[in-house]
Parts: structure tokens; sequence; C-alpha cells
């Protein structure tokens, strides 16, 4: 899987960068517009990463030349500082396919650009594995083994999320976040992740798939042994 | 001194300035002209007596037969002279056939070797007569003259003022968030002219300032999201890194909850600055019972708290919707922050209005800031502190009335929207499906 980060900030292109390549994936990088849009217009990614205030120029002025030069295999995941509306429906319009607004935990950029991965592989790209465990991200369905496993939507959430960030450790925070977005901080006097997570883990080792671990007394890890 | 003093208009106040002088001014001179005609008057009657007289004196000198006319005038032989008297008397008028006041003069004077008494007498009444005819001619002329020139002054004042009120209203309907400046214009009177020009001055420093401030909020939202980002990435790199002790995880996810705080404030601001700026005007027609249905599941999971949505009618206003999913959210959330372990949330809708009620343990303390930025009644729940400012903002921007209330241990906030005809028929159709 080849990523090209477009981020002018030198940290966050660098732990991006880090993190991606763990999760397996081929990073290169660009530090403002031109190299950009110079490595686009040489280079074929499977997906983008670009913040939208680069140094020399706009985002969303590589957005419209990469969509205008007909390359429609190359997904684009918009990282901006703004929360304006406008640039998210922007890019959106103009064939981003997520749009995330700093700052963003490196697991949440990870599972959104999975998902993004997952939507424009039609042929059986929608289901993912791992070991017993398999999901249909398109009928929302967990398996384990043969057998269906029932979760609410929370809990399928917090799986899929587990499953695109494995061997992570997720803190209560990062969870809360990826499940209830702005909201999340509402979850802060209460033990509801703990809820969630419990829940989940006790479907999942019913069916004999242990694979969530407690890491640090309240962070969570999903890993095989 | 009382600080409420009843206020009076300055074109009141100079009228009735006006009025009370001319009225002091009318009755003064009223009261000079009336001594002044009256001595006159008398002044002459006396020298007409005088006159008399002499006259009488003159005829009984020339031998002529003292001759009386009463009561105008009487002579008759006198033992001896006295002093003269002049003064007024009460006597029966046979002509008249009734009392009447005449002025008398009463002296002695000899002719030959006789001394004559000799009363003079004229009626006073018809001085009096003359005295009122003129008093009242008079009064009645100032009066005249002066209601004429009350309301010429009234109209010259207002017609003089003009500029200054004008001013005065443009200024009261100023307001910060207005793109355009203040127009004022620019009175041929020169103190006016430069009222205006101190106000236009003023004003926009007042702008400026404002905008800059504005800007400063804006640009420091903005730039702190990219060192924001930073610290998270490096703090979710360190939490994956090493092994951590428990209390350096503890600490490190302390920070990733204070990053969240700082960002929901960022965010909040900005939102703050953008509705202030009129950015959000994707407004239509949005069902609020369906959408607050949608955010309570939402939020499910997320609390202890039961929300209940009580849909009495559904209510249908016209906003942005970005904005109006903003409202629900916020009132809700503010709702389940603040929510005693006891009982559960409600949310009403009627036609016009949207109630929020959660139950808490005491009324606000103050009330009438909670939809002030950074109000907080107490530091143990953590919140940005903007949620109902922002809550608030909206209502304003469209005319919505929020209100809030602590009746019977709940906390209910009640947002109404203006009743609108268009949109109440529109309705009308729907609630009967």
């Amino acid at each position: 899987m080849k990523v090209l980060i477009a981020e002018d900030e030198l940290s966050l292109r660098e732990s991006v960068a880090a993190y991606l390549r763990k999760e397996g994936y081929v990073c290169e990088v660009a530090a403002d517009y031109d190299e950009a849009s110079y490595r686009l217009s040489l280079y074929t990614y499977d997906i983008v990463v670009l913040d939208i205030n680069l140094v020399t120029g706009s985002g969303i002025d590589v957005l419209k030349a990469l969509k205008a030069s007909g390359e429609h295999g190359t997904a684009v995941v918009i990282i901006s500082a703004n929360n304006a509306l406008d640039d998210k429906l922007e890019g959106l319009d103009l064939g981003a396919d997520d749009y995330l607004t700093k700052p963003f935990h490196l697991a949440e950029l990870n599972s959104r650009m999975r998902a993004v991965l997952r939507r424009r592989k039609f042929d059986g790209g929608h289901v993912l594995n791992f070991n017993e465990i398999s999901v249909d991200t398109a009928a929302r369905q967990v398996w384990v083994e043969a057998k269906e496993i029932i979760l609410t939507r929370k809990e399928y959430d917090l799986l899929l999320f587990f499953m695109t960030n494995k061997n992570r450790v997720l803190s209560k925070e990062i969870i809360a976040e990826h499940l209830w977005g702005d909201n999340s901080d509402l979850a802060d006097n209460f033990d509801f992740i703990y809820v969630h997570v419990n829940n989940l883990r006790k479907k999942m080792t019913g069916a004999g798939a242990k694979y969530i671990r407690t890491a640090y007394g309240s962070g969570y890890k999903f890993m095989d042994d | 001194m009382d600080k409420a003093r009843k206020k009076t208009g300055l074109l009141q106040k100079t009228s009735r300035i006006f009025v009370m002088l001319s009225f002091l001014l009318m009755c003064c001179s009223t009261v000079v002209l009336y001594f002044y005609v009256r001595h006159i008057l008398q002044q002459e009657i006396e020298e007409e007596l005088y006159a008399i007289t002499d006259r009488i004196e003159t005829s009984l000198q020339q031998g002529e037969a003292p001759y009386s006319m009463p009561p105008v005038i009487e002579v008759v032989e006198a033992a001896a002279t006295g002093q003269k008297i002049l003064r007024d008397t009460l006597l029966y008028d046979d002509t008249q056939g009734k009392m009447e006041l005449f002025r008398e003069l009463v002296s002695f004077r000899t002719a030959g070797n006789r001394t004559y008494r000799i009363t003079v007498r004229d009626y006073v009444l018809e001085s009096q007569k003359i005295l009122a005819a003129i008093i009242f001619s008079y009064v009645l002329i100032i009066a005249l003259v002066f209601i004429l020139l009350f309301y010429l002054n009234r109209a010259g004042n207002a017609y003089l003022w003009r500029p200054f009120f004008e001013t005065l209203e443009k200024i009261g309907n100023f307001s910060l968030i207005d793109k355009e400046p203040l127009k004022l214009q620019d009175p041929d009177i020169r103190e006016f002219s430069q009222l205006n020009k101190q106000v236009k001055t003023l004003t926009e420093k007042v702008r400026d300032d404002y905008r800059n401030l504005k800007q400063f909020t804006e640009d420091v939202s903005h730039e702190l999201q990219t060192p924001l980002s930073i610290i998270q990435m490096k703090v979710d790199n360190i939490i994956n890194s090493a092994p951590l002790s428990d209390e350096q995880y503890k600490q490190l996810t302390s920070i990733q909850k204070d990053i969240k705080r700082v960002t929901q404030m960022n965010k909040g601001l900005t939102l703050l600055t953008k509705i202030e700026n009129n950015q959000f005007n994707l407004v239509r027609e949005i069902d609020l019972s369906e959408m607050i249905r949608d955010k309570i599941a939402d939020f499910e999971g997320l609390s202890n708290d039961k929300i209940e949505l009580v849909c009495r009618d559904t209510l249908v206003v016209k906003m942005d919707y970005h904005l109006a999913e903003i409202l629900c959210n916020n009132l809700i959330s503010n709702a389940i922050k603040h929510c005693s372990d006891t009982g559960n949330i409600r949310v009403e809708t009627t036609f016009l209005t949207l109630t929020v009620i959660n139950p808490g343990d005491r009324a606000i303390v103050h009330a009438d800031q909670v939809f002030e930025r950074f109000y907080r009644e107490n530091n143990s729940v953590r919140s940005t502190g903007l949620g109902l400012a922002i809550v608030k903002k909206i209502c304003d921007l469209y005319q919505f009335d929020i209100a809030y209330a602590f009746v019977k241990n709940m906390h209910v906030f009640t947002v109404t929207v203006p009743g609108d005809p268009v949109l109440l028929s529109v309705k009308t159709p729907k609630a009967k499906l």
C-alpha cells in the first residue's frame, strides 16, 4: 500500500509516516505544495494524506489537479487545521474520501484510511479478517469461525477500531473520541468505555477470540499472543 | 441621589423652561401693568376733581350762588375751614338707584368772607372697568403671543437639534457585528459636525479593536492546532513505543485529555467567531424533533442517564443545518454533564418550543451568567465553558428566545422560536399525518 503524506510541518509529517510505516504502508512524504504536485504527477499512490494549508499553496488545488489528471484510483484523506465546514464540504465535493481536523489521533487516521481503502476495493475488499474473526464491513456483520456474533453499533465500531489498530495501546481517550467524536468529553467522569469494551470482550471471548488485552491498567490493546 | 431619576427629553425640557419663563413674565408684567394703569387712572380722576373744585371756587368768588348737584357736587357753607380730604366713599346714587363707589374730594374754600365746604365726587367704577379692560386685553394678547412663540420655538428647536437626534439614533443602532461602519451626516452646525466626527472616530476605533481581537482569537485558535497535533502524535507515539510504568501511562493519558479539552475550546471559540461573522448560511427547514431523536441515539451508551424525547408537536425551524445540530448537541450534552444521579433527562418539543430538562441538586447561583462564555458553576465537571455561550449565540442569530429556570430540582432550558405563520401553515398537514 503506497501512501503520500503531504504535510508541511516536519514533526507531523514524520510522526504520521513513522506510524503508517509500522502499519505496513510504504510512505513517501512531501513537504510543500510543489513537492506534492510533483510527486503526484510522477507516481501513482493508493492513498494521499493531504494537508489543506500547505505553506506554498492550498491542498485543495493539489486535490483539484489530481482529480483533473484522471487518477481516480488514488484515495484522498484531507487533514486540516481548519474546522471550517466550507473546506470540508469543498474537499468532499472535489472527491476527497474523508476529512480529519487537527489535532487527530494517529490511530484514528489509520482507521479512517483503512475504511477508505476498504470502500474503494469493491471486490471483497469490505471483508476484514484476523485469524478466526472476519468482519463484513458492508453488512456490518461479525463472524468468529462460522458463528455470527451479534454486536451493538458501538461494539461493532469498537471491534473495527481495534482490528485496524492491532498491537497498539489504545487509551480510553482515543477510543472515546473514535466512538463519540466531539462529545467524547462527556465520558470523562464515567467508565463507559470500560463497559463497552467489557461487553465486547465477553462476546468475543465467549466465541473463543481472546484478543482484547488490558494495558497499563486502563488502556487496551488488540493482539495475538 | 436616585439613580433611576426620570429623564426628560431635550425638546420637552426646553419647552417646559420656555413655558415657565413666559408664565412668570406674564404674571409680573400683568401685575406691574395693573398698578401702573390704576395709578394713572386715579391721578386722572383726582386731577379732574381738583379742576372742578377750582372752577366752583372761581364761580363762587365771582359771586354766583353756590349750587349743588348731588352726589357729584355739593357746596355748603361751613363754620370754619378744615383739612382737605381725599377718599373713597360709598354713596346712594339715586339716578342709578343703588350704592356706588365714588372718589371724593372735600376741600374748604373762601369766597368773599364766607367759607364753603366743597365736595366733588366722581365714579370709581368707570376707571375700574377701563383698568379691567386694559388688563384683560393685555393678558389675551400676550398669551396668544406666547402660545404662538411656544410652537414656533418648539418647531425651531426640533429643526435645530435634528442632526443630534439622528446621530443619537444611529449610535443606538450601532452594532460591532455590522459589516458597514457607522454612516453619519455632516450637519452645517459646527458643534454637531464635530460631535459626528468624534463619534465616527470612536466607533471606527472600537470596530478596529474588535476586528483585531476577533482576528486574534481566530488566529490563535488556528495556530494552536498544529502544535497541538504534534503534541498529540508524540504522546500517541510514546504510549506505543516503550514499556511504560502505569504511572507514566496515566500521566500521558491525562495529557491526551487536556489536549482534547484545548481542542474543544479552540473549536468553540472559532465557532463563536464564525457565528458572529454569519458564516453559516445553509438555511433550510429542519425538523428539530427528528434531529433530536438522532442525537439521542448518538449519545446512547455515553451516560447512565436515560434521555427521553417527548414530542408533543413537531418543531420545524428555519436555520442552518450545522448550527441546528450544534444547538441540539450542546443542549443535550449540557444536560448530561450536569445531570444529577437520580432521574432522567427529558427533551420536549412543541410547535414553538424546545425544552431540555435535567434533574439537578441545586439551582445555578448566577443564573444570569449561565450563557456567558467560560462561566462555570464549579470545576468538578470538566467543560470548555463554551457550550451554552454557543447555544445563546445561535439563538441570538435566529432571534430565538432562550431561557433558563430551576423548577422543582430541575434545570430547565427552553428555546422559543418566534411564531412564524408560514412555518405553521407548512407544518399543520404534517402534524395531521
